[in-house]
Parts: C-alpha cells; structure tokens; sequence
C-alpha cells in the first residue's frame, strides 16, 4: 500500500514540476489562471453604467417639459446631456455616440394633458446596446411616467371627488415593491465575472492537459526524460498520478480566487465550505478525466489550443449564464451536457454566489459526478488505446 | 489544420452562435408565487402572469422559504408573494405592497422579469378602480434599429464578428509560424522566388480573401433577423470587415515576428483576442470602462468594426460617421503589416541560415555516420576473416 502511494505521489510530483519548467505548460497551468482572473473582470470595475449621456428634444416648450427634463437630469441611470429642438440634431449625436439615447416630449403636451387628453412621449436608445438600453429606458420612462400619474391623480380627484390620498391609492391600489437578493447594485461584473472564472478554470486545465499530453507513456516533447522511469510507469500509475497533480494545483485556484479574486473585485462569498469542497472534488474530476480523454486525440502540443479558443464562446453561452437554457435547441442543449462547464457554472454560482447548502448544490454536482465517471472510464481506455499504438507524426 | 483554423472553426462556430439565439427574444423566465390571499385579484394576478409570454410560473410555492430556495437552486428567476388580505385592503385603499424578491444574478433574465411582473400588477392594479380612465402620459421605448429587442441581431451578430476578429489573428498566427515549427523556411522563400514579399503577400492575401468572403457570408445571414440591409450599408459593412481582417491578419503575423514560435504566439493571440469582446463594448460600454482599458479597446480592431456594425442600425445618419471608424482600421492593418515585415524579414533570414547550417551538418552527421558504419562493417569482416582462419588453422592442426 505504502509503495502504491509513493509511486502514486513520485508520479504526481514530477508532472507537477513539468507546469513550472515546461513554457508552454507555465503560461497556461500557472500564468493563464491568474492572469485571465484580474485581467477579464478590469472592463467592469465600475460595476454598473450609470449616467450614460443621453438627451432631450423638447418640441414642447412649457413649465411642463422643463420640469420632465430637469426630472430626467437628476434620474440615477442617464445624464442629459444635450436639449434639442430638432430630433434630427438628436439623431446625428447619437450616431457620433456623443449620445446613447434620447427622449421626444410632444409638441403641445402641456395643452393636451391640461385638456383631459392622453400624451405619447418616445424614447429613443441605440440598438446595438442592449444594456445601455434598459438603463435609458427605465431613466426616462420612471420620470416621464412620475408626470403622467401625477396627472392621474389629478383627475381622479377632481373627477370623483375625493382627497389627494385616496386618489393615489385608487391610481395604483396594489404597488410593488422589488427585492434583489443577491446582487443588489445591480452589477455587471457581479453578473459576469463569477461565470467566466469557471470557464476560465475548465480551459486553462483542459488545454493545458492536452498540451502535457494527458496520461501518455513516453512522450515526445519530453526529449531528456522520455525515457525515464517515472515518464514510463504503469498506466494507472500514470493516469491517477498526473490527475493527482491537476487536482492539487486546481484546487489551490479555487482557494485563490475564493479569498483573492473575490476580495479585489468585492464579489460576494456566500460559498460554505461543504459544499466547496464537493464542488472541488467533482468539478476537478470532471474536468480532468474530461481533458484526460481530448489529450489523446491530439497529434501536436498546440493544437489543442487553437481549437478550444474557438470552442470559448459557445461554451460559456451554453451554460444557462445568460442565455436560458429553456431557449436553447434540443440538440445544442444535448451536446452541453457533455462539457463540464454546463453543470458546473450553475453551481458555482448556486454555492459562492447565493450560499447554497449541500442539500440544495447536490442536484447541480450529480450531473458533474456522473461525469468524472464516464471520462475517467473514457479516459483510461483511449489511454491504453494510445499506449499501444505506434504514430510517427506530431510532437506528442 | 489550416483549413480548420482558417475557415471550418469560425464558420462552424459563428452559425452555433446564431442557432443558439434562435428564439430571437428571452421567454419563459421561471418565477414563483407565494399566494397567501386566496382572492378573486389573487387569481387574477396569477392568471394573468401564466399568460404572460416572457413569463413562466415554474412553482407555486406554499410558503416563502420553498421559493427561496428554488432561487438558491437556480430554478426561479424571481417570486413574489402575494399577501394575505391583499383583496380586502386594496379595496379600502389601504395599498397592500406586494414584494417582488429577484435573484438578481442573472441581470439579463431578471430586468426582464421584473420588468414584465411590474406590468402585469399594474395593468390589473389600474383595472380596479380607473378602468375607464386612461393612462395619460404612454411611454414608448424604442431601440433604434432592433426594434423587438431581438438577441440574434443583438448579441449574435456582435459574437460572429468576435468570432471572426479571433480567426483573423489566430490564422495568420498558424499560417506564418508553421513554416517555423516545421522547418520549411527555405522551401518557402524558394517557392516564392526567393522574395520575401511575395511570400508575405501569398500568406495574408488568400487568408484575408477567404476569411472575408466567409464573414460576409455569415454577416448577410445573421443580418436576417434584422431589417433588410441596404446596397451602401452592405458595402460599407464590408469594406470594414476587410479591414478588420487585414488587421488582424497582420496582428497574428506580427505575434510570429515577436515569439518565433507557434506555441507561444498562440497563446498571445489568445490573451489578447479570446476576452476581445468583453473590451469591445457591445454588452458593457466603453464609456463606463476605467480609462486604461479604454485606451485597450481603442487598439483592438474588434471595436471598432463593432462601431461601424452598429452605426449600420441608425440608417443614413450613421453611415456618415462610419468610415471613420474603418479609416482607424487601415491604419491599425498598415502599421500591424509593416511591423510583421519588418519582424518576419529578419526572422526568416536567421532561419533561413539555420536550416542551411543544419542540412550542411546533417550531411557531415551522415557522412560520419557512414563513415562509421563502413569502419564497424571493414573491422567486423576482418575479425569474421582472422576467426575463419583461426578456426581452418586449428582444423589442420588437429589433422
């Protein structure tokens, strides 16, 4: 038993050594995870876009319209820029994006609303932003809205005769009042960042398995010790020595952007440690038998690179971060459920983002654990397949 | 492997983007009611929010604590909890406040959520008294150019042009860094007359040529889901997606020229243009970045070819400006390609001199080689002969 574990941990330590004395293993194993944690969130460090510059075009010209204006001049989310007169001066600064948005008081809206009548105030935002979107659409639709029950009010007053309190209460008789729970400035970085660090796990270890060659005997690149006994141990030995190594050195990650990356970029740390741990466990192995099995596909050390950043983008969108998973077609969210990414994105975010306990994570890590299972069978097959097998070409 | 890189990956992943968003708007977003009330407006309210197209009422909770942990869970976007009395109160214009608890996490599915919880309340609230007194001041809000809001003019054409803008570099990173890994430098250089610039140019031109003709295939695709596109727009549109390509391609190239080797400049590649569309400012705006950053995304092409794709939604207005932007990417494609030229022409020179240096002692290693191998044959043959005779020698001895 005792030698099991020795050769098991001799393995271990010498893969270990590789990812700080091979380059290309150093960039992706050590560098990668580090650098892509405080560079990615850097876009968002000012969490939210509040007072995005917008304008006015009042085509009003009354008490009326400068109070709205000067309404939406103090509203949180936009910053009024510019008034215009002409919507066609507001429209040529929205294409020199001196603007992102802008809001048409009708002519004669004073008139039409003193008169009993009913006003149509547009706005305007840029299409390409859909983010910039909500935050003018809701600036300016709360002020524009403020006059019309303002108005309301008003009317059913004099209308049905009754005090201005109860004709508030009937304008609006049942009001909401909205709780965020869990991530209550409304954070964009808050939003993004938590997700993009699990791909960011999941890729970095993932190529740089397969740029280590994964479980193999004798490889290539490795000219000096190619030979060795430890480059040549027995196959489990191999297998379960070098996931050993990933495991200890991924595990140390999660650790440090739970107490490091969290902290910088004041993300909430809700994650209790049982569940932590079993997201450690399952995930890394998931992950590793995953990249255990993609290694011993690949002919050369970089090609695995050139395909999974490609492979980014529609990993992170298949990952119900963003995108519900309910939209997606069948068949992509079929093909999902083959990345680790897919189950373990929602749990992170389900532990460390909204305190989780293990009863409640357990239903995102059965999927995770089943899995590990699956690739580490997978793995240990194509392994010894690849052991076998004699390929000339390549650097592997 | 080039053809991969070069067309397969970014056509293939460009048209999974846009499948993905093929539900074009987001629906069915999974919310909760705790209902305490069990009123006729109760019932309204319910119904009224299972009709609801964007929303989906995933559970009906019995107490407050099963929804919550259904959000802890990931299962509820949102809940609220209509309370007890609610009915009676409202009707004595006692206002009873009905809380709407969002997760907040997912920022996306939770404005809209909220957004639409909002206006089924106060369609129903505005019913109950006023019902014949109309709103006075309507509200329109209209995004200029997507109208519906929809997520594959939105998202999807942004993603298959960062798509792009990332095999624009990571091509030209492969196409001139395999001549390095493999040592094929002077096949190279003599296949193009032994002129470097013929070479450079028989590298980029067909790379950039394909690249283009496959994002304007894909652009005019995607560009579907919005409103037609116009003669002038689909030139100017491309005209910049060429320029972006040209930049790109001379970004990659000029990586090679940095690292010398494919490993390493694929990785910067990488760095710099896997995270491209986070800096670009299509989902965050530029303007909200700290100022470092924005001098960042100022550099990647992707922003601005973004830029000009978006200027493409305001119609005549927009197309004005967005030459500008394409002015800024020929600018960024001349200095990436005289930089790569300069970085390549010298790197090539040196390997070029290394590969004749090791083909001449590759030679000298044979030539020993042979020399050995005659040397252990002549020495084996005349131990052969002396044990031969040796042996005959003994025979007539022994005779």
């Amino acid at each position: 038993m005792i030698d099991l574990f020795k050769r098991l941990f001799k393995v271990a330590f010498a893969e270990w050594k590789l990812f700080y004395t091979d380059p290309a293993a150093v960039l992706l194993l050590v560098v990668a995870g580090v650098l892509y944690a405080f560079y990615y969130p850097t876009p968002y460090m000012n969490q939210t876009a509040s007072k995005v510059p917008v304008a006015v075009v009042d085509l009003d010209h009354t008490v009326m319209s400068r109070d709205l204006t000067q309404m939406s001049a103090a509203a949180q989310q936009i910053d009024v820029r510019y008034v215009f007169t002409d919507i066609r001066e507001a429209e040529d600064a929205l294409a020199q994006e001196k603007i992102y948005g802008f809001m048409v008081i009708p002519k004669d809206m004073e008139k039409t609303l003193r008169n009993g009548g009913k006003a149509n105030v547009n706005v305007f935002t840029h299409g390409a932003y859909v983010m910039l979107h909500g935050n003018i659409g809701t600036g300016f639709a709360t002020c524009a809205l403020t006059v019309g029950a303002t108005t309301k009010v008003k009317r059913i007053a004099l209308g049905k005769k009754v005090p201005a309190a109860k004709a508030m209460a009937m304008r609006d008789p049942i009001p909401i009042s909205i709780q965020t729970m869990y991530n209550n400035t409304g954070s964009y970085s808050n939003y993004v960042v938590p997700s993009v660090l699990v791909l960011i796990l999941q890729q970095t270890l993932v190529i740089g398995i397969c740029i280590l060659g994964g479980a193999r005997a004798h490889r290539k690149f490795r000219k000096s010790n190619r030979d060795s006994a430890v480059e040549n141990e027995l196959m489990p030995y191999r297998y379960f020595g070098r996931s050993l190594a990933y495991f200890l050195h991924y595990c140390s990650f999660i650790l440090f952007y739970h107490f490091v990356v969290y902290n910088v970029f004041d993300f909430p740390r809700r994650g209790e440690i049982l569940p932590m741990i079993g997201f450690a466990i399952v995930f890394l192995f998931s992950v590793i038998n995953f990249g255990m099995v993609l290694s011993q596909v690949f002919l050369r050390r970089e090609t695995s690179m050139q395909l999974f950043l490609y492979m980014s983008i529609p990993i992170l969108f298949l990952s119900n971060f963003s995108w519900p998973s309910d939209l997606i077609p069948t068949w992509m969210k079929g093909l999902s459920c083959l990345l680790p990414s897919t189950f373990a994105i929602p749990a992170w975010l389900t532990i460390e983002q909204r305190g989780a306990d293990v009863y409640d994570a357990a239903v995102l890590l059965y999927p995770l654990a089943l899995q590990a299972v699956f690739y580490l069978l997978l793995g240990l097959v194509l392994t010894n397949l690849r052991d076998g097998s004699k390929l000339k070409t390549g650097d592997m | 492997m080039l053809w991969l890189v070069l067309l397969i990956l970014p056509l293939g992943t460009s048209v999974f983007m846009m499948d993905l968003f093929s539900a074009e708007i987001i629906q069915h977003v999974p919310i909760g009611i705790v209902n305490q009330d069990r009123s006729q407006l109760a019932d309204e309210i319910t119904m009224a929010l299972k009709a609801d197209p964007v929303l989906e009422v995933a559970l009906e909770c019995g107490d407050r604590s099963e929804c919550e942990h259904a959000v802890v869970r990931g299962e509820l976007q949102a809940f609220l909890v209509l309370p007890n009395e609610m009915e009676r109160r409202a009707l004595r214009f006692e206002t009873p406040v009905i809380p709407v608890y969002s997760s907040g996490q997912n920022y996306l599915t939770n404005t809209f959520a909220v957004k639409e919880i909002r206006s089924v309340i106060s369609s129903i609230g505005s019913n109950l008294f006023t019902k014949q007194m109309e709103e006075p001041v309507q509200v329109e809000i209209k995004s200029v150019g997507n109208n519906s809001g929809n997520y594959q003019g939105f998202l999807g054409l942004g993603l298959v042009t960062a798509i792009f803008h990332l095999a624009g570099i990571l091509a030209a990173v492969y196409l001139f860094s395999f001549p390095f890994r493999d040592h094929r430098i002077r096949e190279f250089l003599a296949a193009a007359g032994g002129s470097r610039v013929v070479l450079g140019a028989a590298m980029v031109l067909p790379l950039v040529v394909i690249q283009w003709l496959s994002m304007v295939a894909v652009y005019a695709y995607a560009h579907r889901a919005l409103a037609p596109m116009t003669f002038d727009e689909f030139i100017i549109v491309s005209a910049g997606q060429l320029a972006m390509l040209l930049a790109c391609s001379g970004a990659g190239a000029a990586f090679v020229g940095i690292t010398g080797n494919m490993r390493m400049s694929s990785s910067v590649a990488g760095v710099i243009a896997g995270p491209a569309f986070a800096f670009a400012g299509q989902t965050f705006p530029v303007m909200a970045m700290p100022f470092a950053v924005r001098c960042f995304a100022f550099l990647l092409p992707l922003t601005h070819i973004l830029k000009v794709q978006s200027m493409m939604l305001l119609g005549s207005v927009g197309k004005a400006h967005a030459w500008e932007s394409i002015v800024v990417l020929l600018f960024m494609a001349l200095f990436w390609h005289l930089l790569a030229s300069k970085l390549l022409f010298l790197r090539w020179k040196v390997a070029e001199e290394k590969e004749a240096d090791w083909e001449a002692r590759e030679k000298l290693h044979l030539k020993d080689k042979l020399k050995n191998i005659a040397g252990a044959v002549a020495s084996d043959l005349s131990i052969r002969k002396a044990v031969a005779s040796d042996k005959a020698l003994k025979g007539v001895n022994h005779d």
